[in-house]
């Protein structure tokens, strides 16, 4: 894949109150392609929304380059950085209509008003606002407001768009909603998006990658199942999704699969591929890996929680041990106190290298 | 939650409060009105007589037993009404461009001597009166400075930049920077974002300083006292005059008209406020 | 917070103001200070020579053949700092309850109180201390009126008294104290104060460990906007005081328009601003403090 945005080396640092000093950007590469959609994924103060205004050109960096389509934009100012931002409180001119808001891009380009008009028309169109022009920004529901800001972004056709948490104001059903037409405007426009949240259902809902971040540095960057399915280490394995993490050692292996232990006795079933006896490791497996079963891990049900469609457990390890999260599907009884065995395929089990 | 007893009295004592507001005032309109010129708390009959004085409409004749006791001259009085009005237009035009400047360069700047900008533009207002006006009156007389109206408009605005100053601030304050970050994003230069989208977000703000700013321009007395020379006098100044020569029954007429003009600014302020929230 | 670069917008917003208040306040102030240090002329006007006697004057120090120490400046520093002191003390008493009212009152009629007290900002000030010259002179409205009711056989004597200063300070200052205490009462979190009850404190205890140390910013605020321009007041004096009502600002006025001794005046001047600076200064570094303690 060609890449559109080229990061190399970025750092920035900030300093605190106290006089402390803290890598907001600690060293981050990263590339984004023509028509991709990634994701600046991570707990508050990773860096992602540092990172992203690196990009849009409203901090500035203390090392590092930022390339857009071969162009340098390091020391750029963000006026004149060809591309545009979806800001997370939606930054609409209130003294201005829907349109001229839409427009402002084109008016300050100078654009003639004839060509501006048509523009902006097509803009709210591709947003699904034609007509709503004339309003301004106080007369239109958060939804709608999303929608001017997104027109707004797109109307100098940038190649990239950031978007800081621009679902992050909305409802539940609402961001659902927005989510699915984010990413079908941008399969239509065929540009590039840099989105952040700090949602990860939202991340694994859109991107075509996720960046995973923390504390200034890149610690997983993939689609959404390998970030999910196959996280490199235990940060991402716990931000993304519900875990169990096992660390357990490697008791014997027998043809395609290894039977591993941990410290108190729990027994886990994994590939072969690759292990060795009495090597340390950790075993993650997601709730739904499990199913409740006759034979497999015993263990008692510590609480169930009932959530719609299925029922969550947490169970105690007969052997001892942290509890284990386990998702049962709807009608799979399972109350408080009850005995239960655990089962899992082997094939489901990822592994990380190290205790 | 609250007793009833303990928030009638509250009640109670909250509606003395705005009588001993409001009272003073309705005492001057009231005898404003009243013929007896000799003790003017004695109500003789309604009369116009004060009124129609102020304006020059009656014939006075200077005789101890008339009643229109002179007052000093309607000329002199509608001259000082004009300047006060042209001061305080020029007035609030200086500090409302020098107030609104400085609040913007102090709110969306960083630079090295931010916090000695933010204590030294509150200054003027903290500044006692009189201290503000003998240093003006020396400062202008060592210079060889004729005292005019020039000198009364550079005083008046010294303090009223800091006026305008802390409106403007605090209208700053609850502009979201993301708009003008916005406005950067979509191609605005730093002065294009400036014209565009903080100015025209500022303008209630701006109006309001510039709205106080006249009223107080308008209203100062101390510092107006000291450095308006022999020639040029402002209205309170020549109000303040006329109080100091003994009380006349025209004083109370033209203490009315005063409070009404001050109760329409108000009222004025009051609608454009509310005008802009929507 | 954005970066912004130094540009040449940066300097094109700050030298107006920079330059005006440079000029015309700074300067003016410095002069004061060198005045206060000059050799006042025989017949008005200045020597260009030092000269502490002006200070020497007020507060002791005098050589006893050109100036002589009169301790009634001091007398009337004390009584101008007292003055302010209880200007500050009555128009909180008065305003406290009435900024707790009107918060409590359903948003209608607290935006038409709000009103009614912002209005004096926009009415004269002369105009509003000549209605108590009316009201408290000895054939005023006051007097005819408790005469008239029977009350009392012989008029009252309060103009031309310290209280009739008090009063009209009172009078004029009482919007100042108000809008910064009813801004601390309204911000304070009316689930504290119940939190407070059902916890098992009475009104009293609530008031004193919930509200008062909460609205205290307010109280603060309050007392130095009033505080400030009372100490320097000449009008208030000038007006409604007599003899026994002067005050520090009245002093100065008359080194300037009657006695023309202008080193003496500006050393007056310089003890009004010390005053000043000195209050400005306390309020200042506690209002850090608590802040800091806050945040």
């Amino acid at each position: 894949m060609d890449s559109l945005l080229e990061i190399r080396g970025a750092r920035r640092e900030f300093v605190t109150p106290e006089g402390d000093r803290i890598a907001a950007l600690d060293g981050v590469d990263l590339d984004v392609g023509a028509k991709e959609f990634v994701t600046l994924l991570g707990p508050s103060g990773c860096g992602k929304t540092t990172l992203l205004r690196a990009i849009s050109g409203f901090e500035a960096l203390d090392g590092g380059t930022i390339r857009l389509g071969g162009a340098d934009l390091t020391a750029l100012p963000p006026f004149r950085r060809p591309l545009n931002t979806v800001f997370q409180s939606y930054a609409l001119f209130g003294h201005m209509t829907v349109a001229r808001n839409v427009g402002y891009a084109l008016e300050v380009a100078g654009v003639p008003k004839r060509r501006r008009e048509a523009e902006v028309a097509e803009a709210l169109d591709k947003v699904g606002l034609s007509g709503m022009g004339a309003r301004r920004p106080g007369q239109l529901s958060g939804g709608q407001r999303q929608r001017v800001a997104l027109a707004r972004a797109i109307v100098a056709k940038p190649r990239l768009l950031l978007l800081d948490e621009p679902l992050s104001a909305l409802d539940r059903n609402l961001r659902q909603q927005m989510q699915i037409e984010l990413k079908t405007l941008q399969d239509r426009l065929g540009i590039a998006f840099v989105f952040v949240t700090h949602d990860q259902e939202e991340a694994l809902t859109m991107s075509d990658r996720i960046v995973v971040m923390r504390a200034g540095r890149i610690e997983q960057i993939g689609a959404p199942r390998d970030i999910y399915r196959r996280p490199r280490n235990r940060f991402v394995a716990e931000f993304i999704g519900e875990t169990n993490l096992f660390p357990v050692t490697v008791d014997r292996v027998e043809g395609p699969t290894a039977l591993a232990r941990t410290a108190e006795g729990v027994e886990l079933l994994l590939p072969a591929a690759g292990r060795k006896p009495g090597e340390a490791i950790t075993a993650i497996l997601r709730p739904t890996d499990f199913t409740l079963a006759d034979k497999g891990i015993p263990g008692t049900v510590r609480s169930a929680v009932y959530l719609g469609s299925d029922l969550h457990l947490f169970v105690a390890p007969a052997a001892g041990g942290p509890e284990i999260r386990v998702t049962a599907r709807d009608g799979q009884a399972a109350e408080t106190g009850a005995a239960v065995h655990l089962a899992h395929d082997p094939a489901r089990v990822h592994v990380l290298e190290g205790g | 939650m609250r007793n009833p007893w303990g928030w009638a009295a509250l009640t109670g004592f909250s509606l003395l409060f705005f009588v001993f507001i409001y009272a003073p005032l309705f005492v001057i309109v009231g005898y404003s009105f009243n013929s007896n010129p000799v003790n003017m708390m004695i109500w003789e009959r309604f009369t116009l007589d004060w009124y129609t004085g102020l304006f020059g409409l009656t014939e006075r004749v200077m005789d101890p037993n008339s009643r229109a006791a002179y007052i000093e001259s309607t000329d002199q009085m509608i001259a000082a009404l004009k300047t006060s009005l042209t001061v305080a237009a020029f007035t609030t035009t200086i500090a409302t461009v020098l107030g609104t400047a400085t609040a913007i360069a102090l709110a969306r700047y960083r630079f090295r001597l931010r916090g000695f900008y933010n204590g030294f533009l509150m200054l003027p207002m903290m500044m006692p009166d009189i201290v503000l006006g003998i240093g003006l009156l020396i400062f202008f007389v060592t210079l060889g400075m004729q005292l005019s109206m020039l000198t009364i408009v550079i005083g008046h605005c010294t303090f009223l930049t800091s006026y305008v100053f802390i409106i403007v601030q605090a209208r700053i304050a609850g502009i979201d920077p993301a708009l003008e970050e916005a406005s950067a994003d979509l191609g605005a230069s730093e002065w294009v974002t400036l014209r565009k989208v903080l100015l025209p977000q500022l303008a209630p703000g701006i109006l309001g300083g510039a709205l106080l700013a006249f009223v107080i321009s308008m209203d100062d007395l101390v510092i107006t006292y000291f450095i308006s020379g022999t020639g040029d006098t402002t209205l309170p100044v020549f109000i303040f005059g006329m109080i100091r020569r003994g009380v006349k029954p025209e004083i109370n007429a033209i203490a009315t008209l005063i409070i009404l003009a001050s109760v329409v600014i108000a009222a004025a302020g009051l609608w454009l406020r509310s005008r802009k929230t929507d | 917070m954005a970066i912004r670069r130094q540009s040449a917008i940066l300097g094109l917003l700050l030298a107006p103001a920079t330059l005006f208040l440079g000029v015309f306040f700074l300067l003016p102030l410095l002069i004061i200070a060198l005045f206060s240090f000059l050799t006042p002329g025989l017949y008005g006007g200045v020597e260009w020579s030092f000269y502490h006697w002006n200070y020497g004057r007020i507060f002791g120090w005098a050589d006893g053949i050109m100036e002589v120490f009169e301790p009634v400046y001091l007398r009337i520093l004390w009584r101008s700092l007292s003055f302010a002191a209880l200007t500050v003390l009555v128009t909180l008493l008065l305003c406290y309850p009435v900024a707790f009212w009107v918060s409590r009152l359903p948003e209608r009629s607290r935006l038409f109180f709000l009103f009614l007290i912002t209005l004096p900002f926009f009415s004269s000030l002369i105009v509003r201390l000549y209605a108590w010259l009316l009201i408290l002179k000895p054939t005023g409205f006051l007097n005819s009126a408790l005469m008239g009711l029977g009350l009392i056989a012989q008029p009252l004597e309060i103009l031309y008294t310290p209280t009739a200063v008090v009063l009209g300070m009172v009078y004029v200052m009482v919007p100042f104290m108000f809008l910064p205490l009813y801004a601390a009462v309204d911000n304070l979190d009316r689930a504290q104060v119940e939190a407070s009850m059902d916890l098992g404190a009475n009104r009293v205890q609530t008031f004193l460990k919930v509200v008062l140390p909460q609205t205290l910013p307010g109280i603060m605020g309050g007392a130095v906007i009033v505080f400030i321009p009372s100490v320097g007041n000449f009008i208030v004096p000038d007006i409604l005081g007599g003899a026994k009502g002067l005050m520090i600002g009245n002093l100065v006025e008359q080194q300037f328009l009657s006695a023309r001794n202008w080193p003496f005046g500006s050393a007056l001047s310089m003890v009004i601003m010390s005053v000043v600076l000195t209050v400005l200064l306390v309020a200042v570094t506690r209002a850090r403090k608590t802040g800091a303690g806050h945040a």
